[in-house]
């Protein structure tokens, strides 16, 4: 479990961190917390020409930014501050909650969610709350700034959109619906999930609901919107029926994998349960998870 | 929690007290020693190549280009290491099993994923790695078979053709009585099929080793992290065709064995060998991913357990027939030995049968691992005294009470012949069942509850052997070592004892315990009493620290030779202060009158008498040294029992283990803490194994697919429920102190009394499991075949 040969780089500022992805031709990798490269290399499952390795750039990347109604979290921003951090607590406790399930206190004081939504795993609670909230991830490259939507952004199992020359410098939300919840489960504690759930929605003094956003992870090859499933509870009262036709329809933007964790068939029979559930959760109080 | 019960009222002794563990100072400052932090001067580097495949013929290996690499050293394959060496032997053979031969690298075919091929050094870990990827190997692959079962059908592939016409490495029937018959009599008769999974016992320090060789003193000093160093350094000696007196093993601090660091692997003997040749020192630290591979596996076994029970629900007979895996090829310790010792449990029944068979597969090979067979028969029995519990409609804890043998019973030979020296087994079940309130829980109904789950009971009693007994019994078996333990007791001119043990320390509080009877029975102060284990070229040759054996073996040495140096300290000091022996005691640092106590010597100077020889009475040899061997007279048995409380969701199979208690007797308490660290940290491997551990393989390919700490799942703190201990303390007749072995109690109940808690939480829906570990997800195909009356209750 030793890394086949790279070159280190540690630049002193984003453009010539881009410069030196760029100059390696796409072959060059970014190492920010390193809590899923480092594992990689080891094991030899990536072998890049250098690890551009962007730790000496807090100036730039370090910082939680509220600006109006937009907060951008820097891609040194480690999972551990945005825990403590009061702007995540008040801004996007959605965010916050799920944190508190990914990896354990080591994982989570070296990893950055910039990172995590380079990683791109299926599984991952950053990646699921930035689609489910609709996050703008903001990437550096040799042609200038990009931003890309994250509802797009995930291609595939540890596949996104990202340019090779690319680097992610933030992750910015903007104003997210009134309550949130999230459930996960894995097969042990602070494992990988078997199936997580992210949901947002903001209530009418009516007692419907609007700004309706279903998010679903482990349930297929990438964190998914259940569209369905948020269509059939937009601006309606959620009474038992909506609830469970509403679960019942986030099957149709499941497609379940079949691993170690759990069957295919198992995955698509918790789902409509734990949703169900979670949903009534959102109701019953005002909670963030 | 604990509520120790003392069976005999004493003095205060040390014996029975929670003094500090010897070994924390060191290892909670940093301080520890283990394999790796071992690195001499010009230090290389070892890496290993190991098959893809789990079946497969190496057709060429081209590796000169690896060998011309920059920083290489050595590359070896195993037509070398035929040459070189002899096959590295099994230390347990199954009994009645055909010799399987194999040397530390496979040169024609391969028959486990992981299996070392080709080995090589240089002057970094990365550098011989990039060399292990430079070397071309051609394999063919041939036909696997990764089931236990399927390897015994007859189309299965032999995978040892040229010793073996099957898959089938031995049987071993054994028992008593007319099962068959009474069987046939019987008003109910239970039966299933159980299927434990394969585990990784997965101590925090992988296997590790630094060889050195000193060509012209003829030394090799090996620092092997292992359980065994006097039976390692046998090995080496045998495979590397040395003499013993040629060979030192070291074992410093080991991080965890557990019954995996049993003897020697492959890689022992490579580092040792390239050292040889090189004549520079070699170091190799399995990383985990190797682990999962190449360190061996342990409990995957099939049981077809039957009871017959009368009207009564007395128990008539038992059978089981069992197979076990063994992977490829043979371990040190080989497939596990100990079921069929205990598969009638605590139970009164004297028709009972039961056979061994031992299946070679595609598969990394199976080794020791705590509890070696006795929670995988547990979890079978007890699951069926449940259903048949759920049969007669009795209740499961009286049909329990009613065929478990009586103090006033014991001893007792069970049907295999082992015998059942002392106890009180239904005491501990009755103190489990108050201490859950299982009136109140009964009481309560199974729900389901207002949160919608439902509420169920699981009970088991189990007993275990711990020790074994003479090495008459070893001989028949064809072990390659002995029933004894020795110790070697050196008292130093600082007036402290030093103490000598081939017993290595690996997490079992061993030099603790030893610490504590020396002193206890020599009078000496705790603290001045140090223990030196682990180094082949200091301790005397013992055999080692497995089986729940050290304390049960290891303690009569102890005392034999702390009695020994306590007698001549007194004559000593009797001629010194001019008193008879008789009169005189060992007070921590001194030796005094006991009627006087005025009248006293130190015992520093008394061991400077001893030592130089001076002032020491005509007719005394100087020195102050004693070496006792101590084998016990029988294998002692452990046993207890244990209640789990589980909250099953029905809907999603999802489920809380709410409570957990257990009672268990380990005989005399050396150390309390120590013990109860001992049970908790079995406990929390069997829950491991219970809940959430096993290796899987891919059926076609053959390949294990979870072999990262990613994907196996082997539980945190956080994931363990609450755990309730009780202990009883009652006293063994056939060990030194009465003590029972207690490292692997903890491994046994937790698969069967949560299982029979799930069953019993869902007994509306006639949910029955018969498989380890009890996932959610079986908890949940379990619910859906009953209720599409599928699988229901056997018959
Ligand atoms: C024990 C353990 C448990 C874990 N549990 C979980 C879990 O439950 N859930 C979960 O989601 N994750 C989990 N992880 C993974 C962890 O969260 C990841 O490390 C994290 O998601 C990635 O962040 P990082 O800063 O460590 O990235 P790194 O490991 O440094 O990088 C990961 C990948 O992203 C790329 N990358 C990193 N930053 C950038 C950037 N700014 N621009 C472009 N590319 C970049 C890297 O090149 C690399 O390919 C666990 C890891 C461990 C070791």
């Amino acid at each position: 479990m030793k890394p086949a040969p790279f070159e280190y780089v540690r630049p002193s500022s984003v453009a010539e961190a881009v410069a030196t992805l760029e100059a390696h031709g796409g072959m060059a990798r970014v190492l920010a917390g390193g809590q899923s490269l480092v594992p990689m290399l080891g094991m030899r499952l990536m072998r890049p020409s250098a690890v551009v390795d962007i730790n000496g750039l807090d100036a730039e990347l370090g910082q939680i930014e509220a600006r109006g109604a937009e907060t951008t979290i820097g891609a040194l921003v480690r999972y551990s501050e945005a825990e403590a951090s009061p702007v995540i607590a008040e801004r996007l406790p959605l965010l916050r909650t799920a944190i508190r399930y990914i990896g354990d206190r080591q994982v989570r004081n070296r990893g950055t969610l910039c990172g995590a939504v380079a990683q791109s795993d299926p599984t991952g609670e950053v990646a699921l709350v930035a689609l489910t909230l609709g996050a703008t991830v903001v990437a550096q490259g040799p042609g200038g700034v990009r931003e890309l939507a994250a509802d797009g952004f995930f291609v595939g199992s540890y596949a996104n959109a990202l340019a090779p020359e690319e680097m992610i410098t933030g992750l910015r939300f903007g104003v997210v619906p009134a309550r949130g919840a999230f459930f996960e489960r894995g097969r042990k504690h602070n494992d990988f999930a078997l199936l997580s759930l992210a949901v947002a929605a903001t209530p009418e003094p009516d007692g419907s609901w609007r700004d309706v956003r279903v998010g679903m992870g482990g349930i297929n090859d990438t964190p998914v919107l259940a569209r369905a499933a948020a269509a059939r509870l937009e601006g309606q009262r959620w009474d038992e029926a909506a609830l469970a036709e509403a679960a019942q329809l986030a099957l149709e933007d499941a497609d379940p994998p079949e691993d170690v964790r759990a069957s295919a068939e198992y995955r698509a029979h918790l789902l409509p349960i734990h949703l169900r559930r979670l949903l009534l959760s959102l109701v019953e109080e005002p909670r963030h998870g | 929690m604990s509520s120790v019960e003392v069976a005999e009222q004493q003095a205060p002794s040390l014996i029975g007290s929670s003094v500090p563990r010897k070994e924390d100072d060191r290892l909670l400052q940093g301080d520890g020693r283990f394999t790796d932090d071992v690195e001499p001067a010009r230090s290389l580097h070892m890496a290993v190549g190991r098959c893809p495949f789990p079946h497969a013929r190496i057709e060429s290996i081209e590796a000169a280009e690896a060998a011309a690499m920059p920083g290489v050293h050595q590359v070896l394959t195993g037509v070398e290491v035929e040459a070189r060496t002899e096959p590295i032997s099994v230390l347990r053979p199954v009994p009645g099993a055909a010799d399987l031969p194999f040397y530390a690298l496979a040169s024609e075919v391969c028959v486990f994923e992981g299996q070392p091929v080709v080995s090589v050094v240089a002057e970094s870990r990365q550098l011989a790695e990039d060399a292990v990827e430079a070397i071309w190997i051609d394999y063919e692959p041939l036909a696997h078979v990764s089931d236990p079962i399927a390897a015994l059908a007859p189309e299965a592939p032999v995978l040892h053709p040229e010793r073996m016409d099957s898959n089938l490495l031995a049987s071993n029937p054994q028992g008593r009585g007319e099962p068959e018959k009474r069987l046939a009599e019987a008003v109910v008769v239970v039966e299933d099929s159980f299927r434990i999974g394969r585990v990784s016992p997965l101590p925090m320090e992988p296997r590790a080793v630094v060889a050195e060789w000193r060509p012209g003193a003829r030394e090799l000093i090996a620092h092997v992290s292992t359980q065994v160093p006097h039976l390692v350094r046998m090995q080496l000696a045998e495979s590397l065709r040395l003499g013993e007196s040629e060979v030192r093993v070291v074992t410093g601090d080991v991080g965890g064995g557990f019954g995996l660091k049993l003897g020697l692997y492959p890689e022992d003997l490579l580092a040792c060998l390239h050292a040889i040749e090189l004549r520079r020192p070699v170091k190799w630290t399995e990383d985990r991913v190797e682990h999962f591979r190449a360190s061996t596996h342990a409990r995957e076994a099939v049981h077809d357990f039957r009871i017959a029970a009368d009207a009564e629900g007395r128990f008539l007979a038992m059978t089981d027939t069992y197979v076990t895996d063994l992977g490829g090829q043979n371990s040190p310790f080989g497939s596990a030995q100990l079921s069929s010792i205990v598969f009638t449990g605590p139970y009164r029944v004297e028709d009972a049968t039961v056979e061994r068979r031992v299946a070679v597969t595609n598969k990394t090979p199976i080794g020791a691992y705590r509890g070696y067979g006795q929670p995988e028969v547990n979890f079978a029995r007890e699951l069926l005294v449940d259903r048949l519990a759920r049969r007669l409609g009795r209740d499961p804890l009286e049909l329990r009470l009613q065929n478990m043998l009586s103090e006033e019973e014991l001893p007792w030979k069970n049907a295999v012949g082992a015998l059942y020296d002392s106890g009180d087994y239904g005491r501990c079940l009755r103190m489990v069942a108050e201490r859950i309130d299982y009136g109140g829980l009964r009481a309560a109904g199974r729900g389901p509850r207002p949160d919608g789950r439902y509420v169920g009971v699981g009970f088991t009693s189990f007993v275990e052997r711990t020790g074994y007994a003479s090495a008459r019994f070893l001989a028949n078996r064809g072990s390659r070592f002995g029933a004894h333990e020795s110790v070697t007791l050196r008292a130093n001119r600082s007036g402290g004892i030093d103490l000598y043990t081939g017993v290595s320390t690996f997490g079992q509080s061993n030099e603790t315990a030893f610490a504590q009877i020396c002193a206890e029975v020599h009078g000496i102060d705790y603290a001045a009493v140090r223990v030196h284990a682990g180094d082949t070229g200091a301790t005397p040759l013992n055999t080692g620290a497995f089986a729940s054996r050290t304390l049960i073996a290891g303690s009569g040495a102890v005392r034999e030779a702390a009695a020994a140096l306590r007698a001549k300290t007194l004559r000593i000091a009797a001629a010194r202060l001019e008193l008879e022996p008789d009169a005189l005691e060992i007070a921590g640092d001194v030796v005094r009158c006991r009627e006087q106590p005025q009248r006293a010597i130190g015992l520093a100077e008394i061991h400077v008498a001893a030592i130089t020889g001076q002032g020491i009475p005509g007719d005394e040899e100087p020195g102050l040294e004693v070496t006792a061997h101590f084998e016990p007279s029988a294998a002692a048995f452990a046993y207890g029992s244990a209640a789990a409380v589980v909250a099953v969701d029905a809907e999603t199979g999802e489920f809380e283990i709410e409570r957990f208690v257990m009672a268990h007797d380990s005989g005399r308490i050396v150390n309390p803490r120590a013990v109860e660290g001992q049970v908790r940290g079995a406990l929390a491997q069997g829950f491991g194994a219970a809940l959430s551990e096993e290796l899987r393989y891919e059926e076609d390919s053959g390949q294990l697919l979870n072999g990262t700490m990613l994907d196996y799942f082997v539980p945190t703190a956080s994931d363990l429920p609450p755990i309730e201990l009780l202990h009883t303390e009652v006293p063994s007749p056939v060990t030194p102190f009465g003590v029972r072995g207690v490292g692997e109690t903890g491994t046994i109940p937790p698969g069967a009394s949560i299982a029979n808690a799930v069953c019993d939480a869902l007994a509306e829906f006639g949910v029955e499991i018969s498989s380890l570990p009890i996932t959610p997800e079986r908890v949940w195909r379990a619910l859906r075949e009953a209720s599409n009356g599928g699988e229901g209750l056997e018959g």
